[in-house]
């Protein structure tokens, strides 16, 4: 069995989202029990973590890390009609996931007890973004 | 229904070149229309990666954003550095991806309106790359 849809996630700007209910949510609908759940974002300034899901201070930790590590305006960037956050924000999706591949088991990713699926927004400024969900199995 | 086959490139030059076009054939040859897919390279010294297509600056500043984060060996001139070519590479690999896998609808990538497929060369003597790709749906 095949199920695949949009789903759309409205960012306040740069940060993290969890997107665990909403994939779960679709996955339940989609019937399948048993097999892959494939997670894929349709943009080159956000992307997908599995991250710690319990003290949000650890994603507020990975994204000061990020800042530090990718620099918003960085002068040797050619690329910033859009802002100092523009340059920065394809760097740090090439750095993490565009997409994510998860075990589906009881009809739910199996994850483990602290495992969150996340949107991380890189662009400062709120957007709205897309996540193609692909379900296979049985 | 799966569709495999190993694909062969001819020697790229260093940095990353749109493969887009070339894996939307394939797909659409597979006559599978929705599922995802799933490339593989298979070497230490070319990688993956989804970046803009939009403007040809994004993926020279993502290139060498990450050269600098795992300096290449390229420009090792001493023997005893040399020796430790393997490093860089390591190091980069553990940023990288040798694999990226995405969604397909309609018999094409389900990519957003800026995504590319690209293969990043990593070394100034190019040699031919292959790539496996696995689509998997019906």
């Amino acid at each position: 069995m095949l199920h695949q849809q949009k789903l759309r996630f409205s960012t306040t700007g740069r940060g993290t989202y969890n997107i665990t209910k909403q994939i779960a949510e679709a996955i339940e609908k989609s019937g399948i029990k048993f097999g892959v759940c494939h997670i894929f974002v349709q943009h080159t300034s956000a992307s997908l973590i599995l991250c710690e899901n319990a003290d949000k201070t650890v994603r507020e930790d990975l994204d000061d890390y990020m800042a530090r590590l990718v620099k918003d305006g960085d002068s040797k960037y050619k690329h910033n009609d859009e802002g100092p956050d523009d340059m920065a924000a394809h760097i740090r999706t090439v750095l993490t996931q565009s997409s994510l591949s998860i075990p589906l088991h009881k009809g739910k990713c199996d994850l483990g007890v602290w495992q969150g699926i996340f949107l991380w927004e890189h662009r400062t400024a709120a957007h709205k973004r897309n996540v193609a969900l692909t379900v296979m199995g049985e | 229904m799966i569709f495999q086959d190993t694909i062969k490139l001819a020697p790229q030059e260093k940095g990353a070149t749109d493969i887009t076009d070339l894996i939307s054939g394939i797909i659409k040859g597979s006559k599978i229309t929705m599922g995802t897919c799933q490339l593989f390279v298979h070497n230490s010294q070319s990688t993956l990666l989804i970046n803009d297509t939009a403007d040809e600056n994004t993926k020279q500043q993502t290139v060498d954003f990450l050269a600098q984060l795992a300096p290449s060996s390229d420009s090792v001139s001493n023997t005893i550095n040399k020796s430790m070519d393997a490093i860089p590479e390591a190091m980069r690999d553990a940023v990288q991806q040798t694999t990226v896998s995405f969604p397909i609808k309609r018999g094409r990538p389900l990519l957003g309106t800026w995504q590319g497929i690209y293969l990043w060369e990593r070394t100034s003597q190019p040699q031919k790359r292959s790539l496996t790709i696995t689509i998997i749906g019906e």
